[in-house]
């Protein structure tokens, strides 16, 4: 079995699976294989690409643009996330139902901010959002 | 080259005086987005049928996609403008283009044929970050020959950004600023050079404002809260004012176009107010807030709504003064005659979150009014509806299956007032690749934010 690659199951493209190198961005591995994706900055500093993780693990490190709500529901950057594992993702669009947020109607709790700005979440504080 | 014989020179005019009497304006460009929207297709540049005698008045007639997907276009200026009125060796020809996503400049030729722009150049974004360290291009103006462009980030999406230089052939020279100073953030910048001053003004830091507003990073000084006066010839931050809660989150910069005049403007979105300053006698630069639109609450939202005054801009005679409330849904038109004090003249509705202008003349409209272009005769103020894809997906959902629009607004530069024009209206949610989103504009012959005399 080759260690590096993983399989990666789009659910909201009828769970379409594609095998991918675990060392490069989800991004480009799915672009390379057909499957079509938004995308802006190309460095994780936007939230265009964003998909949402399902199940398995991936490492976003270089993600800057997501804030610990975002991150919460499963937000990820696919240009810049690398598959730890199999993982199950929706991509685009269709996947950002929870993505964007009226700040004037839906504000952030301190804990909810980015994560360099944002205070500790409150240990076993009960999801009430 | 200008073949006029009645015209000894360049582009644009001899004063402002003299740009208020040119012929009006029968096209617009204005950029269209797609992303965002699901809609996996580049944005494009449309160009839109402004004469009222033609029979595809008020319809996009053609559109220029760019080469990728995901630039997020957002202002654009002329390679030249009435700076160079003296050089008959320039020309207005093109429109730089920048994706404020991608760092991607598009160079696009609008002379050859002006309802049909073709793509003459890119200067692809890695090239620029490689090359200056700077990326998420935004404001667009033409020093004589030169260009410089408000770049608001580095290479990673940090602010604070710098300016970029290019030549007339397009091609980078480097960074244009000597010394930032302490300058924050970057954004808007306009410059007077007859008093050796340029003014910029802050947004943030790419990486904070490209994914959409999080209020509370205001908060945390992830949003600028100053101006800077630069010593124009030295390219260095000379005078940087903090604005304080007055001055939460400064944009669009306008100095007067009489270049003599020390006056200018700038609205802060967040705070709602305008800032005025000017040159007084002793020489020292001064600021005062002259106009505050309040908050306004909602119903069902813990917190109150600001404005958020999305874009400023001068009459070409330097009488009134234009800006949007994005969020509220009105445009405001004041006599600044006296620019410390502002005369309330006239006001419409279209959109916003307020609820009192969801139609206007029979039309739905999504989004608030937000970017305008004013005719060089101060009579027809164009309006679209979509400020930045990230934040219109926060604030007006609806916009990905209705798309942006553009209105007309006539106003009345003897006496004041504003009205929607009834007959001209862009519905870009009827494109042809599905809704797309619709913001800044720009006449062929210059208009009211394009051009500066020196």
């Amino acid at each position: 079995m080759d260690t590096d690659t993983v399989t990666i199951t789009v659910a909201n493209r009828g769970n379409e699976q594609f095998t991918v190198d675990r060392r490069r961005p989800l991004l480009n591995s799915l672009e390379e294989q057909g499957v079509s994706l938004p995308y802006g900055c190309k460095y994780g500093g936007c939230i265009s690409c964003a998909g949402k993780l399902l199940s398995g693990e991936i490492n976003q490190a270089a993600a800057t643009a997501l804030n610990n709500r975002q991150l919460n529901d499963g937000y990820i950057l696919l240009c810049v996330a690398r598959p730890l594992s199999d993982c199950t993702l929706d991509v685009g669009v269709d996947s950002h139902d929870k993505l964007y947020r009226n700040p004037f109607a839906s504000p952030l709790r301190s804990d909810e901010l980015k994560p360099d700005i944002a205070t500790p979440s409150p240990i076993n504080q009960e999801t009430n959002s | 080259m200008n073949d006029d014989l009645t015209s000894c020179c360049g582009p644009g005019y001899a004063s402002p005086a003299e740009a208020m009497k040119a012929p009006r304006e029968k096209l617009l460009y204005t950029v269209a987005l797609y992303i965002g929207t699901g809609i996996q297709k580049p944005d494009y540049l449309a160009t839109i049928d402004a004469d009222p005698d033609s029979p595809t008045y008020s319809q996009v007639i053609s559109r220029l996609e760019m080469p990728g997907i995901g630039d997020e276009l957002h202002h654009m200026g002329w390679n030249a403008c009435s700076s160079c009125f003296d050089d008959a060796n320039m020309e207005r020809r093109y429109l730089i283009v920048p994706g404020v996503r991608s760092s991607n400049l598009h160079i696009i030729d609008c002379a050859t044929d002006p309802k049909n722009p073709t793509l003459h150049k890119v200067i692809n974004g890695d090239e620029i970050k490689a090359k200056t360290d700077l990326s998420a291009p935004h404001t667009i103006h033409c020093l004589g020959s030169d260009i410089i462009i408000s770049m608001l980030g580095n290479a990673k999406g940090e602010a604070p950004g710098g300016f970029l230089h290019l030549n007339k052939d397009f091609e980078i020279v480097g960074r244009w600023e000597n010394d930032l100073g302490g300058m924050k953030f970057n954004y808007d910048f306009w410059y007077q050079p007859r008093h050796n001053v340029m003014v910029s003004s802050e947004w943030a830091a790419p990486n904070t404002f490209m994914p959409g507003f999080d209020l509370e990073e205001v908060g945390h000084l992830k949003y600028g809260r100053e101006l800077h006066f630069w010593d124009f010839k030295e390219k260095k931050v000379d005078k940087t004012f903090y604005l304080g809660e007055d001055g939460l989150v400064p944009l669009e910069v306008r100095f007067h176009h009489d270049p003599d005049s020390s006056h200018g403007f700038v609205g802060a979105a967040l705070s709602s107010n305008i800032i005025h300053w000017y040159k007084k006698d002793d020489g020292e630069w001064f600021w005062e807030k002259i106009i505050d639109v309040e908050n306004q609450p909602h119903p069902n939202w813990p917190i109150p709504i600001p404005g958020l005054i999305s874009v400023i801009l001068l009459s070409m005679d330097d009488r009134y003064l234009y800006f949007c409330n994005w969020l509220h849904g009105d445009i405001r038109q004041y006599d600044i005659t006296d620019p410390s004090n502002p005369k309330f003249t006239g006001q419409v509705w279209m959109g916003g979150l307020l609820g009192k202008a969801p139609e206007v003349n029979g039309r739905k409209v999504t989004g608030g009014p937000q970017m305008i272009q004013l005719s060089l005769d101060g009579k027809r103020l164009y309006v679209t509806t979509s400020l930045f894809s990230t934040w219109d997906n926060q604030f007006y959902p609806e916009i990905r299956e209705n798309g942006g629009c553009m209105v007309m607004v006539n106003c009345d530069p003897e006496n004041g007032g504003m009205e929607i024009d009834k007959d001209f209206f862009v519905d870009f949610g009827k494109e042809p690749h599905g809704p797309a989103r619709c913001h800044e504009t720009r006449y062929p012959g210059g208009d009211c934010t394009s051009d500066i005399w020196i």
